[in-house]
Parts: C-alpha cells; sequence; structure tokens
C-alpha cells in the first residue's frame, strides 16, 4: 500500500570540475513508496525549478537496471542498500518516514566529478577501447549450433556479461581499483571461441591501460562484488590474474619489423 | 629505475620488467614473497617450540643452524632480499591506492556484513607493526644492541634472558598476534593474487590460512609469557 514519506536529503552540490562540493540539506515531503529512488530525486528537482533553483544533476537513462548510467553513493553504500540492485531499481519503500539520506557521487580520481553527482565514467571507454572487443569480423551470425561452447564456459561468460560498466565497482572499493569491472571483460571473452584470437593481447592491452587510467590496485577486499548490481563475482578476478600472468609468459607480441613478410 | 632499463634492453626481459612492475604484477610479488616468508616463520616457529622441549635441545639445534656461517649469510641475505621486496612493493601499492581517490566520502559503509577493522582493510597498518617488532628483535638477537649478554653465553640462556626484558616481551606478545591478524588476510590472498580461486579448494584455504595464522600468533606470543612466568618464579 502506497505511504508517504517525508525525508531529509543531503546531496553533494558542485558546480563544476573544479569548484568547491558540498553537502546541500533539502527537505522533502509527500514522497510515495512507491516512488523509485531516481523519480524521488525528480520530484525534488521540479520543486527546486519552481522555486528558481538549480537542479541537482545526476546520471540516468534506462531507469530499468540494464544501462549502467544511473549510480550515486546512497547512504555510504553503491545504489544503495540492497544488494544487486541499481539506483534506479532501488524503490522508496526501502526507507522510513523522517529518514536522513546522504548522496553523493563515485569517488575516484579517475572518475572526476563533472557537476553535482554526475561523474566522467570515460575512463572505463577507454578501458574497453584498448582491448575489450573481437576485432575479427566475422559476418552474418551463424546458426546456433555451428559453434559448439560448454555449457560451463557459456555460464561463465554471460555471468560476466553481466557486467554493465555502471562503476559501482571502482567507488565501492577502497583502493577505487577497476579490477572487477576489467575482470568482467577479460572472463567474457577468454570464455567464448570469439574470444581466442585476441586473448592474452586484451588481457594485456585492458591491465595496461587500467594502470595508465590511474585507478587503485586490488587487495582481496571483495567490496566490489558485494557492491555490484549485476553480481559480478571475484572468481573473475583471479581468471584476470591467470590471465594476465598467463599472457605475460606465453604471449608473443607481434614484432614491429615485418621481416620477410608480403 | 635507470639500471632496470638497462637490464631489459641488454638481456631482453623488458616484458618481465613491464608485467613485474603492473599492479597486477606487483601483487604476484608481492604475494609469492608473503608466502615464503610465511614458510620461513613456521621453520622459526618449530625450532623456537624446542625451548619446551629441554635447553640441551634447543643448544644443539642453535649450534647446528650456525655451523655454518656460508649458509647462514646466504639465507639471512636471501631473507633480507624478500622482506625488502615485500615492503618496498607494499609501500609502493598503498601510496598509489591513496592516491586513486584524493577525496574520500562523507558517509561510507560496507556492504559486507563486517565493520571496518577487518584484517583485510588493515594490512599496512598490522604490517608496519611487524616490522617495528622485527626491527626490535634483530636488534635485540642478531645486533644485540639492546642487553649484550656475557660472552660464550648459550642460546636458551640468551634466549630466556632477552626475553626477560619487560620491553621485549611486550613488543614480542604484540607482535605476534599481529602477525596473526596479518597472516588471516595475507595466506589467503596470495592465492588468489596467483589466480588460484577454485570452489572446491579456497573455502578450505581459508579456513587453512586462519587456522595457521592462530597456530603462529600463539605460538609465537607463548615465549615472552613463558619467560616472564619464568621470571616471577611461577613453577611450569
Amino acid at each position: 500500500m502506497e505511504k508517504k514519506l517525508n525525508l531529509t536529503l543531503k546531496i553533494w552540490r558542485q558546480k563544476g570540475p573544479q569548484a568547491q562540493g558540498r553537502l546541500v540539506t533539502y527537505p522533502v515531503q509527500g514522497v510515495s513508496t512507491d516512488a523509485s529512488f531516481l523519480e524521488m530525486l525528480d520530484v525534488l528537482n521540479e520543486e527546486l525549478l519552481k522555486k528558481g533553483e538549480e537542479p541537482v544533476a545526476f546520471d540516468h537513462d534506462c531507469r530499468e537496471g540494464i544501462c549502467g548510467m544511473c549510480s550515486l553513493m546512497i547512504n555510504g553504500q553503491t545504489h544503495g542498500p540492497d544488494r544487486e540492485t541499481t539506483t534506479c531499481q532501488l524503490h522508496m519503500r526501502r526507507f522510513k518516514d523522517g529518514d536522513t539520506i546522504v548522496i553523493e557521487p563515485w569517488r575516484a580520481k579517475s572518475f572526476p566529478i563533472l557537476k553535482d553527482l554526475v561523474v566522467d565514467r570515460t575512463a572505463f571507454d577507454r578501458v574497453i577501447a584498448a582491448g575489450g572487443y573481437a576485432s575479427v569480423n566475422v559476418g552474418n551470425a551463424q546458426d546456433a549450433n555451428c559453434i559448439l561452447v560448454g555449457k560451463e564456459s557459456a555460464d561463465r561468460a554471460m555471468d560476466a556479461a553481466a557486467c554493465i560498466g555502471c562503476g559501482a565497482c571502482v567507488a565501492s572499493c577502497k583502493n577505487a581499483s577497476a579490477m572487477l569491472f576489467v575482470a568482467a571483460k577479460v572472463t567474457h571473452f577468454a570464455e567464448l571461441p570469439q574470444g581466442q584470437p585476441e586473448r592474452y593481447k586484451r588481457a594485456q592491452a585492458m591491465v595496461a591501460q587500467m594502470d595508465a587510467e590511474g585507478f587503485g590496485g586490488c587487495t582481496n577486499t571483495y567490496e566490489c562484488e558485494a557492491a555490484c548490481p549485476a553480481g559480478i563475482q571475484v572468481t573473475t578476478i583471479a581468471k584476470l590474474n591467470r590471465e594476465y600472468l598467463k599472457s605475460s609468459f606465453a604471449y608473443a607480441e607481434e614484432s614491429k619489423s615485418s621481416e620477410g613478410e608480403g | 629505475m635507470g639500471w632496470l632499463r638497462l637490464l631489459g634492453k641488454e638481456y631482453l626481459l623488458n616484458w618481465l620488467i613491464k608485467a613485474l612492475g603492473s599492479s597486477i604484477g606487483r601483487k604476484f610479488v608481492m604475494g609469492l614473497t608473503g608466502l615464503l616468508l610465511i614458510g620461513f616463520v613456521i621453520v622459526h616457529l618449530a625450532g623456537n617450540l624446542l625451548l619446551y622441549v629441554g635447553i640441551e635441545d634447543y643448544n644443539n639445534y642453535a649450534h647446528a643452524l650456525h655451523s655454518k656461517p656460508g649458509l647462514v649469510l646466504v639465507a639471512e641475505i636471501g631473507l633480507l632480499a624478500l622482506f625488502l621486496a615485500h615492503i618496498l612493493i607494499a609501500v609502493g601499492i598503498t601510496r598509489e591506492n591513496r592516491a586513486a581517490r584524493p577525496e574520500g566520502y562523507q558517509m561510507r559503509r560496507s556492504k559486507q556484513n563486517r565493520t571496518a577493522a577487518t584484517p583485510s582493510a588493515l594490512m599496512f597498518v598490522s604490517g608496519a607493526i611487524l616490522l617495528g617488532f622485527i626491527l626490535l628483535h634483530l636488534a635485540d638477537f642478531r645486533f644485540h644492541l639492546r642487553n649484550p649478554g656475557p660472552d660464550g653465553e648459550e642460546p636458551f640462556a640468551k634466549a630466556l634472558r632477552l626475553l626477560q626484558d619487560p620491553v621485549s616481551a611486550g613488543v614480542y606478545f604484540v607482535g605476534s598476534l599481529f602477525l596473526g591478524w596479518h597472516l588471516v588476510h595475507g595466506f589467503q590472498s596470495v592465492f588468489q593474487t596467483l589466480g588460484w580461486n577454485h570452489p572446491k579448494y579456497t573455502p578450505l584455504i581459508k579456513k587453512a590460512g586462519v587456522a595457521l595464522a592462530v597456530v603462529l600468533a600463539l605460538g609465537f606470543a607463548s615465549f615472552p609469557v613463558w619467560a616472564m612466568l619464568k621470571k616471577y618464579g611461577v613453577q611450569l
């Protein structure tokens, strides 16, 4: 049954990347328990607009939990208190009347704040561009059973492919490490036949880009696994470690000189 | 690091230097040196436990260990290299990890069912405390900087005398407990870092790591307690 909540929001407001930010308190009245967390922010923003104030900037897109655009540190937890739930799928019935909710952006050197709760996550795009793809064009999709994939491999690849790239792993990690994200992408490809030709090059290139972006290292604290809205497991990080070790010792980098070719 | 680059050029080991210099590569070295150091501490505890077997047995063991100065030197250099690698990488990694989040959160709450004071969150702190303990231990037993004993003192008498120093006894007791604290996370963490996460073995490794940490912590912590009890005339 729908109920109405009166809440106190403490929201991080920051005018721009270089500006000094601070928590600003906003009381909100009559929030429906059926509203999603983002709808609650929409209501707040409409009120702010009516008063002639600048609305709170926050990232969102599909609002179905699949696009990875929404973020938010809610009371110190990525995507709020629920497990395997994005902020857009978090509902106000999870909160009690009179609650104070602290809302902050993801914080990492590699995710600079653009405005209020919006951060720049293009560091992830650059990690993907470094090797998170299969570059061989194979034409139209073949019949489903032409390429045989073991059930367990398919399961592991699909589990890893569930990553929506939201950045909660980085945001929750005490080291702001991107290992879970990179591990999900590397595992996804390493488990499938289409990923084999560039398997070792990929592990090397993506880890090198991850390091270059200034993310921290993994100290096996596993906060990322608890924070991940897509349920990516830290076994993928062990897999990435394995892939990196193997590729370091076994992968022969392409020679820069092309002796005797052509 | 100039000499490293030269080594890379001269001996075609650029790929190895690149791999071991990466965030994951340094964790490999961290884990491997940690595992080797655990091996050393296990042997060290086994040797120390001879204190409880008998004065003769302990003295004979100590004399046998030191009967080949060349081997002792090699072992000491090896241990020093392991410690230095482990510590230097820890300092480097910790600095980078702190720099990866220049501005922290106003509010922070774990989604795991635990508090902030877990072994994994405090590896650098427990490691630093351990280092202090080890330095005091070396000053006492290896370099004889504090409480130097008479010439020709037998190993058992020396150990008992040094362990009865109240400062040493206190530091050794606390340091031993932090060794256990450090290893609760450290031991199982090595396997994840090396990529050995498996549904059949990982739960066992975690339990074995805790058991090993408890045995080592209580084992080492028992020596200062034993020495102090002896000092105040408690019959054992």
